[in-house]
Parts: C-alpha cells; structure tokens; sequence
C-alpha cells in the first residue's frame, strides 16, 4: 500500500533533549542563590524600606524559582517502563477550527499513516461554531481520506468543548490530541502508547515542535522558549510525575478524562488544568523526551502575542482560582511543581518592578540599599552567571539570548493577564494563527519603547543633579542592560523580512 | 574557512605590525619614565655577585630566576635604566607570538590574532613590558606553560611533555604565583581526565615531585633566612574593589581613582555580555573552561589568601591571569552574531587604547613614581647644610639612583643601610627623638613621602606641628616634597641661605 504521506520531512531539531547537568553545580547554585538572598536581605543596610521591600519580594519569588527549577531538572533521566506490545484501540482527534484545509490535511494525512494495529482518525470539526468559512471543508477532506468528521452544531467551552463533544461520540479507550498543525511521526503511537502497559498512567504528553523555527524572528523566539520547556522542565516532570498536559501531541486514556468531566471548559488553558486534576486523583503520566509530531509555531507577532496572553491569563488563572496547594490528592512534589509552573507568569510583574529600580534613583536618587556597588556584584554575578551556566547545560545549549529576551520582555503581556484577572474581564479562546499575519506590531512594545525613553531622560537628569558618579555609572548600566533584552521583542514587534506566505488577519486582534 | 585562513595568512603580518607598535611606544613613550621603586630594587639586587642575589632575593618575597638573567643581562649590555627596561620588554614582545599560538592552538587563528592585540595594546602589558621587573617573563613563561599544556590534551605530542616541564622549572623560579598555573592545570586535568593521553597522571605526578624537588632547596634556604621586615611596601588587606580594579587594570590599565570607580561601576554590562553569549548551540568547550579557571582560580586563590593568612593580593603578582583573560574575551566574542562581534571588538581595542593614552601621558596616573624629578628638584635646592629625608625608607633606592647633590639623605624611621637587618619599623613614641637626630644642626628638611606604610601622615602632621613648613610640591600621585625649616638663626633670617646664595 502505497503510505498516504510521502513529504519528507527534515530530522527534527532535537538538541534540546539531550541535557545533562553536573549535580554538584546544582548544589553550588543551590548554596550561591541562598547565600545571595541572604546578603542582600539580611547584610545590606536598609536605605528606601520600600524600593527594599518590593526588591526583596522579587527576589523571593526569582530564588523560589530557582530553586525550584533545580528540584526539577535534578534527574532528567527517569523513564517509567513501558511495554511495545500494548495495543488498545485508540481514537485520534484532530482539533480544528477553521485552520486552512492543506494544513489540516498534511495533518489527517500523516495521522492516518501512524504504525498501529487499531486504531481511527477523526477530525473534530469546530468550524461550523467558530463561524468560520471553511468548516464544510473539513467533512469533504475526511470523506476524501476514509476519516470520521465530527461537526460540532452547539458552541461552547473552545477547543475543550470541541473535544469533550468528541468524547461523547466515540468509544475507544484511549484517545490522541493533535492540533490541526501538528504532524504526527509515523511511530508517534508506537513510542507513546506502549506506556499505558501500566494501567495508572492517564495520559502521556510528547514535545510541541515548532517545524517552521526558523522562518523569522517570532519562530525563533517563541521555539527556543519552548525549548526550554519541553527540554529539561518536562524531563524532570517526568520524575515528579507531574507533567504538564499540552493539549496536543498527547495520548490519554478515556476513563480518567472522563473522571474529571473531560477537558476542563471554564479555563482557557484547559489542558493544563485538566492534567491537575487528573493528577489529584492519584494517576500518573508520562513525557516521551523524542519529537514525534512537528508543528507551526505563530508566525506573527501579533498571533505570538495572543497566544502568550491566553498561556499567561489560563496560569494566572490556575494560581488564583485552581491553586494547586490547597489541592487536596496531590503529592507535594506535584503541587509545587503546578505551583512553579503556573506563577511563571508572574515574572513578568517582578520583572518591570526591578527593572524600575534604577528609574527610582534617577528621579529621586532612592536607593533601595546603602551598599558599594562592588560588593553587591561580587555576590551578584556568581549567582547570576552559574545560574546561567546551569540553564546552558540542562538545555544542552539551546537556551538562546533571545529566548531570554522574549521572556524577559514579556513583562506587559504578564501585566495584562493579571489586570484581566484581577478585574474578573472575561477571557476568550483564541485559536492561534497557522499563517503569518502581516502588519506593524510595534504598538505591542511601546511599554519597552517608554521604559528606554524614560531611561535617557533619568540618565540625563541624575547626571545633571549628581555628576557621573558611581551610583549613576551603575544605574546606567542597568537601564542598558535592560533596554538591550528589549531589543529582540522590539524588533520582532516590527514588520517581519522573511519571504514568507502572508495573509489577513484570521481573527481580530484583542483589546489591548 | 576563509576566514581562518585569512587569518593564518595575514598573521605575520599582524603581529609584526602589533611588535612594531610595542616597540614604538616603548622608544618614545614608556623609556623616558623615571626610574620607580621596584625597578630601584631590582638594580640594586642584581648589582651584587650572584650568590649575594641569591641572599637578598631568599629575604625578599620573589624568586630569582630573573634576578639572574638581570644580572647577566647588564654584565653585558650594562646598567642602565634603558637596558633593563629592553630586557622586560623582549619578554613582553615575544609574548605577543607566544598568546597567538596559544589562541590559535586553543580556539581559532582569529581569537590568536585578536589575545595578541589585546596584549599589544594593553596599557597594563606596556606598563609592565617596559619596567625592570620579573612581571612580563612571567606573562611569557604562562603563555608557554598553558601552550605546551593544551598541546598535551589536544594532540597528545609527546615532545610537548618535555617543553611543559622546562618552562614549568623556569616559571616557578620566576614568581610564587606561578605555582597557580599549575594547580589551574592540576584541576583542568582532574575536570577533563578524559581529554588527556593515557599515561598523562604518570607524567604529571613525575613532573611535580621533579619540581619539588627542585624547589625545595630554595624554600629551605629562605626559611634559613628568615625574611626581611619592612624592605618592601606593606600590602592592605583587599575588599571587593580590588577584584574589579584588578581587571579594570587588566583591560584600562591604572586610571585616576575617578574614572577607575566609573569604568567598574560598569559592571551590570558583563551580565549583559553574559546573556549576549547565549547562543544555539555555542557550547562551553573544555579550553574555555580552562581559561575560565585560569582567571578564576588565582584570583580568588589570592583574595581568598589575603584576607585568611596574608595580604598578597597585588594586580602585578595576577598579570599570570591576563593571558587568559585575553584569549576568554576573544572566545566570548566569538560566539557573537558577526556584526555584533567586529563592533565590540572595536570598542574593546580602542577603550584599550585610550586607557593606554591616558596612563602614558597623564600625570594623575597611580602608578607613577616621578623620583627622577623629585631628586633634580632636590638637587637644585638642597643645600650641604639641609637634610633630605625619605619615607618610607626603602624608597632610598630611586631617589639615590637620580640624585647627585650635596645635601645629606636619611630616612625615617632611622635605618642604618650598612648594618646588616631589617629595616626599623616605624614607633610613633621615637618620631620626636628621631626627628631630633636628624634636625641636628640642618637649616632645612626636605621631607620626600611616597609609599605610605601607614605613618605617612604621622609624620607630616609631626613635622606640620613642630616645624614651620615653607614648601609642598607633589611629583606624582603619591610622591609629595614637604619642605621645613628648622632653624631660625640670624644667618638665615637674613635671607642668605644656601639655597638663596646657590641661586
């Protein structure tokens, strides 16, 4: 039988899975980011007790992080045991929602292809719903390829609702998730299936790879922090049982889906929430460290944009509403870890909130300490550059500037997610772009173009009130420092270069 | 690899341009300095037999290797200032192909040329090139040790053993620090043993138990001796400013305290660079480890020692360092996007430049030691009948090397130079007494401070409370001309001094 899919695709960049951290550097950094806190909280004499305190907060939170970073990717090697005779009959979901019919059918395509004994393909059709021109296509293309279309006719609850719906109309007891962009491996059943041999694991999540990271720079960006992610923070997960479902490119078994209700529909970010829960009620589940579906990452920054604000508003929500300490059948090692992940997205606040710092002293010449400036960095920079070392090495030096830059710049989008929260607005789920949306984005970093601007003037104003002194060289440094991290935000914000299919917005921007 | 090979091709080139600067600057810029006290010393000791060089050296804190090459040097070439100042300087120029083929053998030809322009434009480098002092045998013997070293890892070239324990002989007969090489080297073997020949343990241990061997001798004979108090300056204990300035140094060279506190209140901007260097698969290699230990290690060895046992913690003694410090940069710099790279490359080679600038012709510079004109100054001045007195004492040796007068020169405290022993330490409850005897029957006191022990200004404000000051000219930073009169006779009220009269 000639295979239905036949496009050859390039070996998958997997450089990022092959990480391996020395132990006794964790230790060190361990003792070093502790060591830190301590000098700076305990030993500086206290100037401004509120540019301190809210110094100190910050730096809680970074160490929390840290630290708990450390705990994670302290053994990235475990492997539960799997076994390759396992063969259940499993139901494949392709999510769509109005996404472009070849996309999808590169998709179908290479799903229906998958090595497995038994098992069928549908594609869950949410067109119709969304309103979305296309959706007649999606029941022509499965008609075409053998496949079962299932058409939603009732709104609700987005992709959630969309599988929930699916759940209802077929039986197998396993199911897989792909987004419609994501082209499974043909082995991608074989290497994730044969871990359900253990009858508590509920469902087993592998890599969400970007195939198109190199088409510009939000590609890039939005890859090399996925890197970071579906490198050492999921490997260590595994450990901990305790990683994070991703919606797609996963396999779950249907009984505890079903057991929590199915995807959790009153979360944008569904998915993460809907592992937590299963996870309470004592299953287990699985991250396979190898590539066996390649996806689209959004190729404008506008769509990167959403995409982050939906991600950074679901967490935040997850911390406020769903907060995994009081979560009662989780382990601790669970719950910090749910607890780590979901407050990544309060960085950004502490972010802004240091980088704020040296604006402070500018204006009013507030210091948040009374200390040499060389005795801050002699503990400053171990902490800061093993730290770095350490996030080299557990990425197998994937970990880019850039990566670092779109996290670190990402601060307004964090912002923005808590006001929402915080003033109950309501959230949408808004499916991410498969196409490059053209346009000029730079409205989304005039926050950094602001800070950078402020930046100048404080430099001009503390020089004009204290002369270059120490404190002001200092300062100085900090604001550029900032303001370079900045830069590949910026730049990524503004009308894209690459040769690359653009079209019009497929969905409207939010209000921002 | 055009580029690569452009740089190989070119290279003779480079560093024949980059030998011809040094040479350049050294002929019309650093030569016509005065003598300085280090330099003072090193003249003095090598003026002696070689078994007498032997005995001031075991009583000093160096090692005499290049006390002995000194000494040879100006047997046959004389003793000038300007041939024992060509002698460093050979050192210091042979280093520059030396770094080149340790970049080019560590990294890439490029990171070679560019370790190599950073040593040749260094303002610390030229400073130390050009001054009769062990420091730029030392920079090359460094050179030499990490060459034949990363040679023994990365080739595994048996005839490299044998150049590696040569130059290790001659390193640590050089300067103590020396020995920090080679527990850089003994780490880097213990982190990276996979990296090394198979019988590379053996040889390594044959090689230290031969050069303690070696070396005990010496350490016996200065423990036999016992070291001489007060000969050289009393180091401060360092904080975490001297670590900055340390490389501020390195790469600035020595800067009013102004601008030095500015350039390392810089210093968030290497977190900066730290991030830049995050780059897709741009991995930490073992020779950028290696360099990274080679600057880490001895730094904070003698930070660490200076504050817990002794204070030893000089920029000069960490000059084994900036090989590596060189050669990091130019690594980190590789790993750069290309523009980005040739941009800060510029800005690095010409903030050198500048610093070089500013150390060589401004007169606020730290370092410098104008003893030659603070002695023509005294030589015009000081009459037969006036004293000249040197604190702290052992800056005797610049000031007699230039002056010629008639007035008397003594010290304070009181040190008798031909009675075998220490130098007396200062006691605040002799300084009247002291005073008393070298007042005698003096007109004036021309009271020279530099090198301040930590009773310089004791002194001053003694001689400021008892005595009736009538000059102060300040020669360089820290080099200052108090001049007191001490008698009041008729002869001299009448205005008829011998200064006058000379005049």
């Amino acid at each position: 039988m000639t295979p239905l899919y036949t496009k050859t695709l390039l070996p998958p960049k997997d450089e990022f899975l092959l990480n391996r951290t020395p132990r006794f550097l964790l230790v060190v950094n361990i003792f070093i980011s502790i060591f830190y806190f301590i000098v700076i909280a305990f030993w500086f004499k206290i100037s401004n007790p509120y540019l301190f305190g809210v110094l100190i907060v910050g730096q809680i939170f970074f160490t929390w992080q840290g630290l708990m970073y450390i705990h994670t990717i302290w053994n990235t090697s475990y492997m539960p045991e799997s076994d390759p005779r396992f063969a259940e009959p499993v139901d494949i979901y392709i999510t769509v929602a109005g996404e472009p019919a070849e996309i999808v059918e590169e998709t179908l395509q290479a799903a229906l292809d998958m090595e497995y004994p038994n098992f069928r393909v549908f594609i869950l059709n949410d067109g119709f719903v969304a309103k979305k021109s296309n959706w007649q296509d999606m029941e022509m293309l499965a008609r075409q390829y053998g496949a079962t279309c299932i058409t939603r006719r009732t709104p609700g609850g987005a992709k959630a609702g969309n599988i929930n719906n699916a759940l209802r109309e077929t039986k197998a007891p396993f199911v897989v998730i792909f987004d419609a962009d994501h082209i499974p491996h043909r082995d991608f059943l074989k290497k994730t299936m044969c871990y359900f041999a253990d009858k508590k694991v509920a469902f087993v999540q592998s890599p969400q790879y970007y195939k198109n990271f190199s088409v510009n720079e939000v590609t890039g960006g939005s890859w090399e922090q996925q890197e970071l992610f579906f490198g050492a923070i999921l490997k260590g997960k595994n450990r901990l049982n305790a990683v994070t479902m991703c919606g797609t490119n996963m396999a779950i078994r249907r009984a505890p889906l079903e057991a929590v209700g199915g995807m959790c529909d009153t979360n944008i970010a569904e998915d993460f929430v809907t592992g937590l829960m299963i996870h309470q009620n004592g299953w287990k589940s699985v991250y396979v460290p190898e590539v066996l579906a390649e996806g689209l990452a959004p190729e404008d920054f506008l769509s990167y944009y959403k995409q982050q604000l939906r991600w950074a508003r679901g967490s935040l929500e997850v911390l406020f509403k769903y907060n995994p300490i009081f979560k009662r059948g989780l382990t601790w090692g669970q719950k910090m870890q749910y607890l780590a992940s979901a407050s990544y997205y309060l960085t950004g606040l502490f972010v802004i909130v240091n980088a704020i710092v040296p604006l402070v002293f500018f204006f009013t010449g507030a210091v948040p300490f009374v200390v040499s400036t060389m005795a801050l960095a002699i503990i400053f920079l171990p902490y800061m550059f093993l730290t770095l070392y350490i996030v080299q090495l557990s990425t197998n030096f994937t970990y880019t500037f850039r990566a670092l830059a779109f996290s670190m710049s990402s601060w307004p989008i964090h912002l923005l997610a808590l006001y929402q929260l915080l003033t109950f607005q309501k959230s949408g789920f808004a499916i991410t772009s498969k196409r490059a949306v053209s346009g000029n984005f730079v409205r989304f970093a005039i926050p950094h173009i602001i800070y950078f601007t402020i930046g100048i003037i404080g430099v001009i104003f503390a020089l004009h009130r204290d002369g270059l002194t120490a404190s002001v060289a200092t300062n100085s440094s900090w604001i550029i420092l900032n303001s370079m991290i900045f830069i590949p935000f910026i730049r990524a914000a503004m009308p894209q270069r690459e040769n690359y299919p653009v079209e019009s917005p497929l969905v409207t921007a939010p209000n921002i | 690899m055009e580029i690569r090979s452009a740089y190989q091709r070119y290279s003779t080139l480079i560093l024949s341009g980059l030998i011809v600067f040094v040479i350049l600057l050294s002929l019309f810029v650093f030569s016509h300095q005065s003598l300085r006290l280090d330099e003072s010393q090193s003249l003095w000791q090598t003026s002696h037999t070689p078994t007498k060089i032997l005995n001031i050296i075991a009583q000093d804190v160096h090692v005499p290797f290049y006390h002995f090459i000194l000494h040879f040097w100006q047997l046959f070439l004389g003793n000038s200032v300007l041939t024992g100042r060509i002698l460093s300087l050979i050192f210091f120029i042979l280093s520059i192909p030396a770094i080149y083929f340790l970049g080019k053998r560590t990294f890439s030809p490029s990171i070679g040329i560019l370790g190599a322009t950073l040593l040749a434009v260094s303002p610390f480098m030229n400073w130390y090139g050009n001054e009769i002092r062990m420091y730029s045998l030392m920079t090359l013997l460094t050179i030499l040790s990490q060459y034949f070293f990363t040679m023994i890892f990365k080739t595994h070239d048996r005839d490299a053993w044998v150049g590696y324990f040569i130059v290790n002989v001659f390193g640590i007969f050089t300067h103590y620090f020396f020995f920090f090489v080679l527990v850089v080297q003994a780490i880097f073997y213990l982190m990276y043993r996979r990296l090394f020949p198979a019988k590379a343990l053996r040889r390594f241990i044959i090689i230290a138990v031969v050069l303690f061997l070696i070396f005990t001798p010496w350490l016996l004979y200065v423990h036999s001796l016992g070291s001489a108090s007060n000969e050289t300056p009393q180091l401060a204990a360092p904080n975490s400013i001297n670590i900055f300035n340390t490389f501020s140094q390195f790469l600035f060279g020595f800067q009013n305290d102004h601008l030095n506190t500015i350039l390392v209140s810089l210093w968030p901007l290497t977190v900066l660079l730290g991030f830049l260097a995050l780059r897709e698969n741009k991995k930490v290699s073992p020779e950028a480890v290696y360099m990274l230990l080679s600057i880490l290690v001895p730094v904070a060895a003698a930070f660490v020692v200076s504050i817990t046992l002794v204070p030893l913690f000089v920029s000069r003694y960490l000059i084994l360092t900036i090989p590596s410090v060189y050669l990091f940069i130019g690594w980190i710099l590789s790993t750069y996007p290309e523009a980005l790279r040739k941009i800060l490359t510029a800005l690095l080679v010409f903030s050198m430049l500048a610093g070089l600038a500013v150390e060589a012709y401004s007169p606020s510079a730290p370092v410098k030691e104008d003893y030659r004109d603070a002695a023509a100054y005294l030589e015009q001045n000081a009459a037969p009948q006036d004293v000249i007195i040197l604190s702290a004492p052992f800056t005797v040796y610049p000031v007699e090397y230039y002056y010629r007068g008639p007035a008397e020169i003594e010290t304070l405290p009181l040190w008798n130079r031909y009675v075998t022993g220490p130098i007396p330490g200062f006691d605040e409850t002799k300084l009247p007494d002291e005073v008393a005897t070298l007042k005698g029957s003096h007109e004036k006191a021309y009271v020279l401070l530099s090198y301040d022990q930590g009773y310089e200004e004791k002194i001053r404000i003694y001689m400021d409370t008892h005595f009736e000051r009538i000059d102060m000219k300040t020669f360089s930073p820290g080099l200052t001309l108090y001049t007191y009169r001490l008698r009041y006779d008729p002869y001299v009220l009448s205005g008829k001094t011998a200064t006058s009269t000379k005049k």
